[in-house]
């Protein structure tokens, strides 16, 4: 019914997610997709030394990049969801509370982060340099998801919250029946972006000794000095990495929403 | 003692926006079976009064005692009141995200704890009685508005409360539509439900009215039946308001 009040949160650092009105054969996804895998097949069949080499010696990066972000992924949900309903809840302490962790978190950039909480922090305890890494990336990640979480629960109509109330159910479980499930649909195509965001922000953790795609590559080309070579390769895989995953991600926002037709 | 003879027993309420007061000094008393119908131009605090009955609305002075229960008291379990206080809105305001089906049996399985195939038993027979039993299993988007309104009035029922309110539930209709959601509201009066309605439709209001209420600026200004309302008003508003939609 409502068709003019259709809301959409515009939070564009991840990648372009392509949606459904870019049908066809040549999207741009599609173009970069090809691309990319045509370049990485000619450069590995063709050029197998270095390029082979360089693949297999980074593919453990690869994996431990992959850990990082859906530890950090998960963690971070589950932060962003309590500072989301802690920005929005009425008891005046808990919101200041999560404002002030947004605020703090949103004002210094995630390498300075990392710097503080393995190099700063670990001067008083230490930390291993992968548990440093998750936990940088989920207290600034949570930060983020929290105001997508916020926005997309201020985006349900409040006649939802009161229908919800008028049958008799408490504000916690108005909040998780009804308003959760239908934010959920709004906050996937930012959540969406942020994922991706944090997949590539996850190259910064290779500063604290974690061996992710981009050390790995830094160790190959400091032996080799295959820079060129190498950097190519590791700024194809993130590519062909992201480019999969933002499919993904709106595969799975079409699959939210079988009530809307 | 008084109180026990009334469902609803509202004792000079107000109510204020910021500087405006939306109610002024109101007192109404509602006997269970009782078909209530309030009217009045818009911004009169019709549709404000019927929602300080199940506390959407928090007053500020006064009293409401609904079913014993004095609601305005901070002990009191409001949730559930709300139990037994169905309501319905303009806006319908079903869940989206649910079927039907979904929509009508969540509160009594999550809140009253009923067994999911009982609830649905139940849900089945309220879309029987409210006309539209072939769509328990499709999305609220995909029904019309009138549909829409049928089957959050299943929804409150599916509660079994004592009281229904209903909150302009024809007003976000489209013309067609309105005399389907009007039966419905008009067999349950039959049923002996205890209602209170706030309303544009003056049909209704004669047809199924014990009482009629007038409302403007935030105070109740006449009461009486159907027939008195409709041919003698006394207060010069009502006459006035009567004349412009009638």
């Amino acid at each position: 019914m409502d068709k003019e009040k259709e809301l959409k949160i515009d939070v564009t650092d991840g990648a372009a997610i392509p949606t459904k009105k870019d049908k066809g054969l040549f999207t741009a996804w599609w173009c970069t997709l090809i691309g990319a895998l045509v370049l990485l097949f000619y450069l590995i069949t063709f050029y197998a030394d270095p390029y082979l080499r360089i693949l297999k010696f980074v593919s453990d990066g690869i994996v431990v990049t992959f850990k990082v972000t859906f530890a950090s992924i998960f963690f971070s949900l589950i932060v962003g969801l309590i500072t989301g309903l802690g920005r929005i809840s009425k008891n005046r302490v808990i919101n200041l509370i999560a404002s002030v962790y947004v605020e703090v978190i949103r004002g210094i950039p995630l390498l300075v982060q990392l710097f503080y909480i393995y190099y700063a922090l670990g001067s008083f305890f230490t930390v291993p340099p992968f548990v440093a890494a998750i936990t940088a990336m989920t207290v600034c990640y949570g930060a983020y998801m929290g105001e997508v979480f916020r926005a997309g629960i201020e985006s349900i109509d409040h006649g939802q919250t009161e229908a919800a109330r008028s049958l008799g159910f408490n504000g916690r479980q108005t909040m998780f029946y009804v308003i959760i499930p239908q934010a959920m649909r709004t906050i996937l195509p930012p959540v969406g972006n942020e994922f991706i965001a944090l997949l590539k922000d996850t190259s910064l953790v290779s500063i604290l000794a974690v061996g992710d795609l981009l050390r790995r590559g830094r160790e190959f080309a400091t032996e080799t000095f295959a820079y060129f070579e190498t950097y190519t390769m590791v700024a194809l895989i993130y590519l062909l990495i992201t480019l999969i995953l933002s499919k993904i991600v709106s595969i799975s926002e079409e699959k939210m929403r079988p009530y809307e037709r | 003692m008084k109180d026990n003879n009334y469902i609803i027993h509202i004792e000079n309420i107000y109510k204020f926006f910021h500087n405006i007061t939306a109610l002024k000094n109101v007192s109404l008393n509602i006997k269970p079976q009782e078909k209530v119908v309030i009217i009045g131009p818009s911004g009169s605090g019709k549709s404000t009064l019927l929602r300080t009955i199940n506390r959407l609305e928090k007053i500020d002075k006064g009293r409401i005692i609904v079913d014993g229960q004095d609601i305005t008291d901070k002990k009191c379990d409001i949730n559930k009141i709300r139990m037994e206080v169905g309501m319905v809105f303009q806006n319908f305001n079903l869940f989206p995200h649910k079927t039907v089906l979904q929509n009508i049996t969540m509160a009594p399985i999550k809140l009253k704890k009923i067994p999911p195939k009982e609830a649905e038993e139940i849900a089945y027979s309220l879309l029987k009685k409210v006309g539209i039993e072939d769509k328990a299993n499709v999305y609220p988007a995909q029904l019309s508005g009138g549909q829409q309104q049928r089957v959050a009035i299943a929804r409150a029922l599916a509660m079994k409360p004592k009281v229904m309110l209903f909150d302009e539930p024809t007003s976000a209709l489209d013309p067609e539509m309105i005399g389907e959601v009007l039966d419905v509201m008009i067999n349950l009066a039959r049923e002996g439900m205890t209602m209170v309605v706030v309303t544009h439709e003056m049909g209704f209001a004669r047809e199924v009215a014990d009482r009629v209420v007038f409302m403007d600026g935030g105070e109740i200004l006449e009461q009486g039946t159907p027939e008195h309302f409709f041919t003698s008003p006394e207060h010069p508003r009502t006459k006035k308001f009567l004349s412009q939609i009638l």
